[in-house]
């Protein structure tokens, strides 16, 4: 085994040599630490995917300055320690001055700070807490290409004030993100519709397994609706644990944090609750508009997969707007392209996005709609659907 | 607040956690009891049970009973493997200090979560429940999942019928001696090797069952084994290592503990179960209800 | 000079030189296998030479990493006396997880190590308000006068010197011998009218106070520290760190945190699977190589009446 590693340490010693020879034309290498493992490695992989599909269709079209980019993509695992690590093996090892990934909030918040003592360019594809870009935290080398807290919290109040519920319930996971949407959802519900109340807010640990004793007691509150941020895989448990309470009939449900994924209602299928509000990134079903169309068919050829996954585009965008920084700035030189990255503005199978220079945040809006059971396809989508842009409530 | 229906209801949350707990770790006791092994494996174990359900139910679509079924042959699955691995590996391994069993048996959770993520993905999975049970039964006002009232029926019996038949037949004297004095059985002609392998098969099945029965309730996804190993050693711990009465008592502390913490300190509640395990460790190691150690 | 000296003065060369060769990727390797290895020297005094299997023992290297972190951070406190209290709490820490430890054995020992690491982890992740919660905390400040990659190396390296040095003073003298004694047999060592209890303490602070100065190391190289290491997967890391490098060797566990560093970032660079190749390694290590590396070379070598 020994052996074998040594080998193989000496060939990539050799390849690593040769490239560097390579001159013009050398490779523009971007670091990828993504979630490949563990619980969160459902949304790593997709966006992982995404980031490959767009790099491959943009070093086709002769890449930037006649560079192509290189992703080294590695597994970031699921803590911010594992993240920092390898974020760090990568820069110093590989030599990159650009950085995309990292996953759950506090991986952003931990790459964000490596991206400012190792000062490469760091763009977040996934992680939405606003600690990353507030006033104070924010340094020339962070950016994020995800939607943020402020965003998905306050679409969240907007939908639920549309409503005549007046008794809110909330259940989050209880760290990071999940406090952070929380709480943009309930000060602007406060703000929007005074006379709502919050009368009872859970907080069951991220990665809970039994969220059963945590469902009774919100039940017992009689709320009209309630604000739920699970994601992922803990949405999927909830949702399962919960339906029995007839939970989703009593009470009405607004929920952050991508519930709408086809991945989610692929997991859930039947089990997954009908008539309840959630949000996605991206939806392959929606908007109709051609850019999207064609992305949809060429991630449907990329992943051979018949329902491509959501996530993808995540990895996509981020990776864009750096290859189009780089290409308008015309230079790998990372100031410029910091430059060159403040109020870009790029299309994007979703539409058009734009980096704003201020805060160094994309206006990235998200799909909403209500689930709903559909004759086209074996599992619930959301329907009726729309895209809320985030103009207007990012701040 | 002190609704009484509600409090109920919490409670009764608090038993079903507790008897899926109580399967678990009543493996895990089984196992430290005989053969003096402290499996990290076990959750490992639990999660495959979940896996193969899973796998299994993909298979007996439509067929009657699809979802026992499917739990029978996921849990004699894992049972195998664990006979696999005890008849095999740690065999080898007795004769050493603990800390090399201890260690072994970690390296087996590194290896079968890999194995796992290697077959079925890093996807999350769900397993539906099984139609007669999918309903729920009104208890005072409230409503509590048919299913879930199930199982704090059915893990008792099912963890009973193992430890009784362990412990009332001839195979199950043998084993308590075993577990006393290994050389002294041995020399008067009793397989006392083929006894530890049959030991470990029981109590991997019981996990098995655990991550079976669970399948419906929690979602199948990598790091549900790290998760419950924890919550089994705090209940073997409480309880008492190597005591079956004490395993059941643990993992109803245990549960009502979690059920109840939430209403009396939400977010505290991760501190509290760890912080019950070290005062028992430190009053009376041994368990509320285990056998003071030789020291 | 011993054949074993000889070694160590070329190993002490090798270290001085490597920020010579330029590259930041050899000097952040080398930092973090110093500040690894110190910490698993510090579990072997418990371990290898007292017989004492803690599962706990990121406690104490997390413990050194928050102190001296927050400090820093929230009480501008210079970077020595950040240091010196890091160590300071270690050994309080190390005192009291230790007063209750000792009074078991083996398995017990173990599960009451574990217990309360889980219990400061779970300190650390909730209490937002001091530690940063699961957010973990950034932005820790680099000591002023060790501003560079190469200072903080060489500083690094002093300060694992000089612990080492000590540390290796420390099992070589007569309560270094006790303790061994102590690990071959508890009882008979108590009939010679050894209070191994007191003992045992001892060596749960001492180890206890070289893990947090590791730890606050760490927080410092790192620019930010985790709840993540006062999980117990990390105890459980720099336990096979030592046993790899070989439990009954002085510098085995420093051995064995440069390879499983080593290897763990070349095998990542390849493939995502290196969780289940550590649990090979792990389990071919305990079925064929119980003294480790170093073991199996000083088996190899080892001369006639061979030692230590």
């Amino acid at each position: 085994m020994k052996r074998f590693l040594r080998i193989a340490s000496l060939c990539s010693l050799v390849l690593v040599f040769a490239f560097s020879a390579y001159g013009a034309g050398e490779p523009i290498k971007v670091g990828f630490p993504a979630i490949l493992s563990g619980g969160g490695a459902l949304f790593g992989q997709p966006a992982s995917v995404g980031a490959e599909m767009f790099v491959r269709e943009f070093n086709a079209k002769g890449g930037a300055m006649g560079r192509p980019i290189e992703l080294i993509i590695r597994d970031c695992g699921n803590t911010p320690e594992e993240a920092t690590r390898v974020a760090r093996e990568i820069i110093l090892k590989e030599k990159v001055d650009f950085l995309v990934g990292g996953f759950t909030a506090s991986q952003g918040v931990a790459l964000s700070e490596v991206a400012k003592t190792e000062k490469v360019i760091y763009i977040a594809p996934v992680s939405k807490t606003t600690a990353m870009t507030d006033p104070g935290k924010l340094h020339p080398y962070v950016f994020r290409a995800a939607a943020n807290t402020n965003t998905e919290g306050r679409s969240a109040a907007v939908f639920m004030a549309k409503h005549p519920w007046t008794k809110i319930a909330t259940l989050g996971p209880d760290y990071e993100y999940g406090q952070m949407v929380t709480k943009a959802f309930v000060e602007w519900m406060k703000k929007i519709k005074p006379e709502a109340q919050i009368v009872h807010q859970a907080w069951p640990k991220l990665g809970e397994t039994d969220y059963t004793p945590f469902i009774a007691p919100l039940l017992a509150a009689k709320p009209d609706a309630a604000f739920l941020s699970l994601w992922g895989g803990h949405f999927v448990t909830f949702s399962k644990q919960a339906k029995p309470y007839g939970f989703f009939e009593k009470v009405k449900v607004v929920a952050a944090g991508e519930g709408g994924s086809p991945e989610t209602g692929m997991a859930l299928k039947d089990d997954l609750p009908l008539g309840i509000t959630t949000n996605a990134y991206d939806v392959f079903y929606y908007p109709d508009t051609p850019e999207h169309k064609s992305y949809v068919e060429r991630l449907k050829a990329y992943t051979k997969q018949e329902y491509p996954p959501s996530w993808a585009i995540t990895g996509y965008i981020s990776v864009q707007f750096l290859a189009e920084a780089i290409q308008k700035a015309k230079s790998t030189d990372k100031m410029k392209v910091i430059k060159a990255l403040e109020g870009l503005t790029i299309n994007t199978p979703i539409g058009k996005q734009t980096m704003r220079a201020k805060d160094h945040q994309a206006t990235r809006g998200q799909v909403w709609g209500t689930t709903a059971k559909v004759p086209e396809y074996p599992f619930p989508i959301l329907r009726p659907v729309e895209y809320i842009p985030a103009d207007d409530l990012m701040d | 607040m002190p609704d009484p229906s509600f409090l109920l209801l919490q409670s009764l949350n608090g038993l079903t956690y507790a008897m899926f707990l109580f399967l678990i770790a009543s493996g895990l006791s089984l196992i430290f009891g005989i053969l003096g092994i402290l499996n990290f494996a076990h959750g490992s174990l639990y999660m495959l049970g979940a896996y193969f359900t899973h796998q299994f139910v993909s298979l007996f679509i439509d067929a009657p009973g699809q979802f026992w079924w499917a739990v029978l042959f996921a849990s004699l699955t894992v049972a195998a493997l664990g006979a696999v691995i005890e008849r095999f590996f740690l065999r080898h391994l007795y004769a050493r200090e603990e800390l090399y069993q201890l260690l072994f048996t970690y390296a087996l959770v590194l290896i079968l979560a890999e194995f796992a993520k290697m077959v079925w993905g890093t996807g999350q999975f769900s397993v539906t429940r099984p139609a007669l049970l999918k309903g729920a039964v009104p208890i005072l006002d409230q409503y509590f999942p048919t299913y879930n009232l199930v199982i704090i029926f059915l893990g008792p019996c099912i963890a009973f019928t193992f430890w009784f038949t362990l412990l009332r037949t001839r195979w199950g004297r043998k084993i308590r001696a075993a577990a006393l004095d290994r050389e002294m059985l041995s020399s008067l002609g009793v397989h006392v090797n083929r006894l530890f392998t049959v030991v470990f098969f029981i109590g991997a099945w019981m996990a098995g069952l655990g991550g079976g029965l669970v399948s419906p309730v929690s979602a199948i996804v990598p790091g549900m084994d790290v998760e419950v190993i924890i919550n089994a050693f705090i209940v073997v711990v409480i309880g008492g290592l190597g005591s079956f009465w004490g395993t059941f008592l643990g993992s109803l502390i245990v549960g009502q503990v979690y059920a109840l913490g939430i209403l009396v300190f939400p977010r505290l509640s991760l501190a509290f179960i760890y912080v019950l395990m070290a005062l028992v460790l430190i009053i009376r190691p041994w368990g509320l209800l285990g056998r003071p150690l030789q020291r | 000079m011993s054949k074993e000296n000889w070694i160590l003065l070329l190993f002490i060369l090798l270290l001085l030189g490597i920020p010579l060769t330029e590259s930041r990727f050899y000097v952040f390797m080398g930092t973090d296998i110093l500040i690894l290895g110190l910490f698993a020297v510090s579990l072997n005094i418990l371990l290898g030479y007292t017989g004492l299997v803690s599962f706990g023992h990121a406690t104490y290297f997390g413990i050194g990493a928050y102190t001296c972190a927050l400090l820093m951070k929230k009480a501008s406190v210079p970077f020595p006396l950040a240091l010196a209290a890091a160590a300071a709490l270690g050994a309080v820490s190390a005192l009291v997880i230790g007063f209750f430890c000792v009074r078991l054995t083996k398995v017990y020992f173990a599960m009451l190590t574990l217990a309360f690491s889980q219990i400061v982890w779970a300190m650390a992740f909730k209490w937002n308000s001091l530690t940063g919660g699961d957010n973990g905390f950034v932005g820790v400040p680099f000591p002023e006068f060790l501003d560079s990659r190469e200072r903080f190396y060489y500083f690094t390296l002093g300060v694992v010197a000089v612990s080492l040095f000590l540390l290796h003073k420390v099992v070589n003298s007569p309560f270094g011998r006790i303790l061994t004694t102590i690990r071959e047999n508890p009882e008979r060592t108590e009939f010679i009218g050894i209070h191994v209890k007191l003992f045992q303490l001892v060596a749960f602070m001492i180890s206890g106070v070289f893990a947090a100065m590791a730890g606050a190391l760490f927080g410092i190289f790192n620019h930010s520290v985790f709840p993540d290491i006062l999980f117990w997967p990390a105890s459980a890391e720099v336990l096979i760190m030592t046993l790899l490098g070989g439990i009954y060797s002085f510098f085995g566990p420093v051995v064995g945190a440069a390879v499983l560093l080593f290897v763990r970032m070349q095998v990542t660079s390849y493939t995502e699977h290196w969780p289940v190749i550590l649990g090979f390694t792990l389990a071919f290590l305990l079925f064929f190589f119980p003294g480790g590396i170093m073991g199996f070379l000083q088996a190899r070598f080892a001369r006639p009446g061979g030692n230590r």
